[in-house]
């Protein structure tokens, strides 16, 4: 029994299948947006289902030099990991798994999925997807250093580094948002969600006018379909992280209501970091992402930590 | 029916491979394949010798002592040599027996090539018996001949090959630093016998922590003995060396010396600290652990991504890694300690693991060059599956071990900043965190070049390595997933016994010189205040893996994929020297051609802290003999401001 309940959780409610179906939904919601915003009409809100589906059913082409396990591997496991986070995600106030130290759970998690690119980018063996992994190395050890601080605030504010616990002391002592000391914070990791999701401004590992798609450069069929999945997930699990470390402390007292304005929540954060950005910056050059991730975005989450650390 | 034999079991499980050492001289000089079998049936007997003290020692929480000759203590002073096995000892023998005997089956096809093997067994027996008998002894002048012992087989091993570039320089350059270090040790031991007229470690321990306290001359020897012990465990300042020694030795040596000899080193340490002087109380010694270890750990990793071969890069991760179990264990806390000892043991297994997959590719390719290889997963699939589950553990990565052990730590250092409510831990905290991803990027790019990729000329012969070679890398492969998955097991059996017994000074004093010996004495236990650590559900994860396998086993099998043609220009043309755009190190550090290097986004924003690493790593002996000397230095000014 507990493991039917196990994978149930793993596979349709809050993993695979939930996570899936809302990360395409907002998918859809970003690429509206974004039109609207460029003066488009814009696809309409299921096209990511539409463009997953008709990708799933293409012919796979395993280039000639590419090692074919991890080619293919590495796009399954990427959105597998993706679920398992969300199990450690409270959503609309409980996380289907929780443990003392869940946070670094989730940092390392969420970590995967940017290898799985990488791994499967280089056994692809090609030399667009080689300059692609370089930058997407370079911009993980930037978004790294500022998210963990992230997280370290918001751990100290709580006194624990479970999520379970940040969510209740929110339900207790109202969001976190609304404490001062935890607004840069909270900014900083808005800065954050773009540069993890890899998109526009920092799409650099796989900006098509320079290095053709990089990292996905030779996927095509059911593998790159898993790879825009898994981009899409991405964007939900983020989007959800954010909403549980900042504003878990909104309760109506359902929990099936908590969990929509949860999503709803995520859709206007899917405007902040990911549609307003995409529509009004140009991207950036790799060493000036670093850069700006290590001084900026990681200053503000250093004045959280240290505000945090006096108490306030 | 054999009730009380296994006290003598670690002495024999010593002797045993002194005796192998001798064996070989005497025997195996021609007898090819007798060698062979001295040395691996020594191996044996020793590790079967150890592993069967895990049930009285971590199950039922015996601890053995052992006076040699029977030389027991008269009246209250201990006069023979004494050897005292507790959980901590043993959970060190465990590693180092472990990393023996498997350093010993690779060897077998490893080393086929070379001459002169007879001397090869005799100085791995040594190396081995000698790291063994340091890890179990309970003398502190014993543990001094011992170190010499290990330095001296390790300086030869080291020059093995010694027709290879940098062999012989790399192992002259061992001998300097490594004697100023075994110098420092034995300085700080003729001091503490000029203090306590013994030279076992139970009774220097009631005398230093009970009646007498922290003298000043027992100051300067805990300084000259932390400098020597950290030289042996390669901390910086210590460390270039190491890197030099680690590339240059034959890859079963450099498993033997990243599994074994460095941790002989961070057991030393620990038993000074925790035991023998009890110091892990004392805020300024843990300080100057974690902050010994934290730069370790950062300045390790950035080395790692300038390199270009893949053995010297393996080398500084060594480094790297050690300064998270430095870190963990100066916290002070029991599950620091606990965290401490998980990686020390996580590092033994995954280092290792790395080193014989750098030997594989060497065996088969003859280089280690990460500029010169590239394509080796289509002729090697086994060693890149191996390499890839060591490398994602050590990057820490869920679910493999080094995540488990990755996570205390960091778990460890945040509940001690919390605790003690300073900010200086949690920056700890951030620097292990972003290490780790520094870590996982540089083995990316071993990834990358090494296994995928085009088929580079030196890679074009190569074949997969022989069974007798995988078969080790095997065994560490699986214990790297099992370790990570049942940690809790690990805890139980492993960790919590060698944890408490650091802790339980007392019980270690009483075993040795008789019950009630410490209470006389004044001693008592440290208080360490442990975080209690709960697990997440292991059936969680195995789940999660039976539903990985299958989605990944149904997409690789039945995932219909056509074969991508290439094109018809480049057939039968020889492929250039991969796409020598993004590759190179130290060397390739000052050039402003952005594509040139991997971490070129990196590297630019930190050019002038690379510069100055370049330039301080120079290769020149003088300059590393003066850095231990300057460490040194510092360790005894630090200890003389802050300890009195």
């Amino acid at each position: 029994m507990e493991i039917l309940i196990a994978l149930v959780r793993i596979l349709i409610y809050p993993g695979l299948l939930f996570v899936a179906v809302g990360g395409l939904l907002l998918a859809g919601i970003d690429r509206i947006l974004v039109a609207k915003m460029q003066r488009r009409v814009g696809p309409p809100l299921v096209q990511p289902f539409y463009d997953f589906f008709k990708l799933m059913g293409k012919e796979t082409i395993i280039p000639h030099h590419a090692n074919r396990t991890a080619y293919l591997a590495a796009p399954v496991i990427a959105v597998v990991s993706l679920a398992v986070t969300m199990l450690f995600i409270p959503l609309g106030g409980f996380s289907a798994v929780s443990g003392t130290a869940d946070l670094i759970v989730v940092l390392y998690l969420l970590t995967i999925p940017a290898v799985c690119v990488i791994v499967g980018g280089s056994a692809s063996g090609s030399p667009y997807a080689g300059v692609g992994i370089s930058r997407e190395m370079v911009a993980m050890m930037s978004y790294e250093l500022p998210l963990v601080m992230v997280l370290l605030a918001v751990a100290k504010k709580v006194g624990s580094l479970s999520l379970q616990a940040i969510v209740a002391y929110q339900f207790q002592n109202g969001c976190m948002l609304f404490h001062w000391s935890m607004i840069p914070a909270a900014i900083a990791l808005l800065l954050v969600i773009p540069g993890e999701a890899g998109v526009q401004p920092f799409d650099l590992a796989e900006a098509e006018t320079e290095i053709c798609e990089g990292t996905l450069a030779e996927y095509s069929g059911a593998p790159l379909g898993m790879f825009e999945l898994n981009h899409a997930m991405k964007i939900f699990v983020l989007t959800a992280l954010f909403t549980a470390l900042f504003l878990g402390g909104i309760d109506t007292g359902i929990v099936p209501l908590n969990v929509v304005i949860t999503f709803v929540i995520c859709g206007v954060l899917v405007w902040l970091c990911c549609s307003l950005p995409h529509a009004i910056c140009a991207r950036l050059r790799i060493e000036r992402l670093f850069k700006f991730y290590w001084t900026i975005v990681a200053g503000l989450a250093a004045l959280s930590l240290v505000l945090a650390w006096f108490g306030l | 029916m054999f009730n009380g034999l296994y006290i003598h079991f670690p002495v024999l499980a010593v002797m045993v491979l002194f005796l192998g050492a001798f064996l070989v001289v005497i025997f195996g000089t021609h007898a090819k394949n007798l060698r062979r079998v001295i040395a691996i049936t020594a191996a044996t007997i020793s590790f079967a010798l150890i592993y069967a003290l895990i049930k009285p020692v971590m199950l039922d929480g015996e601890v053995i002592s052992y006076w040699m000759g029977n030389w027991e203590p008269i009246s209250g002073y201990a006069l023979g040599i004494g050897y005292e096995i507790d959980g901590l000892n043993l959970f060190f023998a465990l590693l180092v027996e472990a990393t023996i005997l498997l350093s010993g089956l690779y060897s077998l096809r490893y080393m086929e090539r070379d001459d002169y093997l007879d001397r090869y067994y005799t100085l791995y027996l040594m190396l081995s018996g000698a790291v063994l008998g340091l890890v179990l002894t309970g003398d502190l002048f014993n543990m001094f001949v011992m170190i010499e012992i290990m330095t001296f087989a390790a300086v030869a091993l080291t020059a093995f090959r010694n027709w290879t570039a940098g062999a012989l320089e790399a192992s002259f350059k061992y001998l300097v630093v490594g004697s100023a270090g075994s110098s420092f040790v034995l300085a700080g031991t003729i001091l503490i016998y000029a203090q306590c007229h013994t030279l076992n470690m139970a009774q220097i321990s009631s005398m230093l922590c009970g009646s007498q306290g922290l003298t000043p001359t027992t100051l300067l020897a805990f300084g000259l003995l932390f400098t020597g012990y950290g030289v042996k465990s390669y901390i910086v300042p210590f460390h270039p060396t190491a890197a030099d020694a680690y590339t240059a030795a034959p890859t079963s040596v450099s498993m033997l010396f990243s599994g074994m000899v460095n941790k002989a080193g961070v057991y030393a340490m620990i038993r000074m600290a925790y035991v023998i002087f009890q110091a892990m109380g004392i805020p300024a010694v843990q300080t100057l652990l974690v902050l010994i270890g934290t730069v370790t750990m950062f300045v390790g990793v950035t080395m790692a991504l300038a390199q270009h071969d893949f053995k010297r890069l393996l080398a500084f991760h060594s480094i790297s890694q050690i300064g998270y179990v430095i870190t963990a264990i100066g916290l002070g806390t029991a599950l620091g300690l606990t965290s401490g000892l998980f990686h020390a043991m996580n590092h033994t297994l995954f280092k290792g693991l790395l080193f014989l997959c750098a030997g594989a590719v060497l065996y088969s390719t003859g280089t280690t060059s990460l500029d010169k290889l590239g394509g080796l997963s289509k002729k090697m699939p086994k060693t890149t599956i191996l390499f890839l589950i060591g490398a994602f553990s050590i990057s820490g990565l869920p679910p493999f071990n080094g995540f488990a052990s990755k996570w205390m730590i960091y778990q460890s250092t945040y509940a001690k900043a919390m605790e003690t409510n300073n900010i200086g831990f949690a920056f700890v905290t951030i620097v292990a965190l972003v290490v780790s991803v520094m870590t996982l990027a540089s083995f990316i790019k071993v990834t990358q070049s090494v296994f995928f990729g085009q088929v580079t000329p030196a890679a074009a012969n190569a074949k997969e390595v022989p069974f007798a070679m995988r078969l080790p890398m095997w065994i560490m492969a699986i214990a790297c997933v099992l370790g990570g998955v049942f940690y809790d097991k690990v805890l139980v059996w492993l960790l919590n016994p060698a944890a408490s017994a650091a802790l339980n000074v007392t019980n270690y004093i009483d075993k040795m010189m008789g019950d009630g010996y410490a209470a006389t004495a004044g001693v008592q236990n440290i208080e360490a205040h442990g975080a209690t650590l709960s697990f997440w559900n292991p059936v969680m994860w195995l789940i999660l893996f039976v539903v990985v396998f299958f989605a990944v086993g149904l997409v690789v099998v039945f995932g219909k994929g056509t074969r991508g043609k290439v094109l018809e220009e480049s057939e039968g043309q020889e492929i250039e020297a991969k796409y020598d755009s993004f590759f190179g190190g130290e060397k390739a550090l000052p050039s402003h051609l952005g594509g040139s290097d991997l971490f070129w986004g990196f590297k630019h924003n930190w050019k002038g802290y690379f510069h100055f690493m370049q330039r301080m790593h120079s290769g020149v002996v003088n300059d590393y003999a003066l850095w231990a000397v300057v460490g040194g230095a510092f360790v005894i000014l630090y200890t003389f401001v802050f300890l009195r």
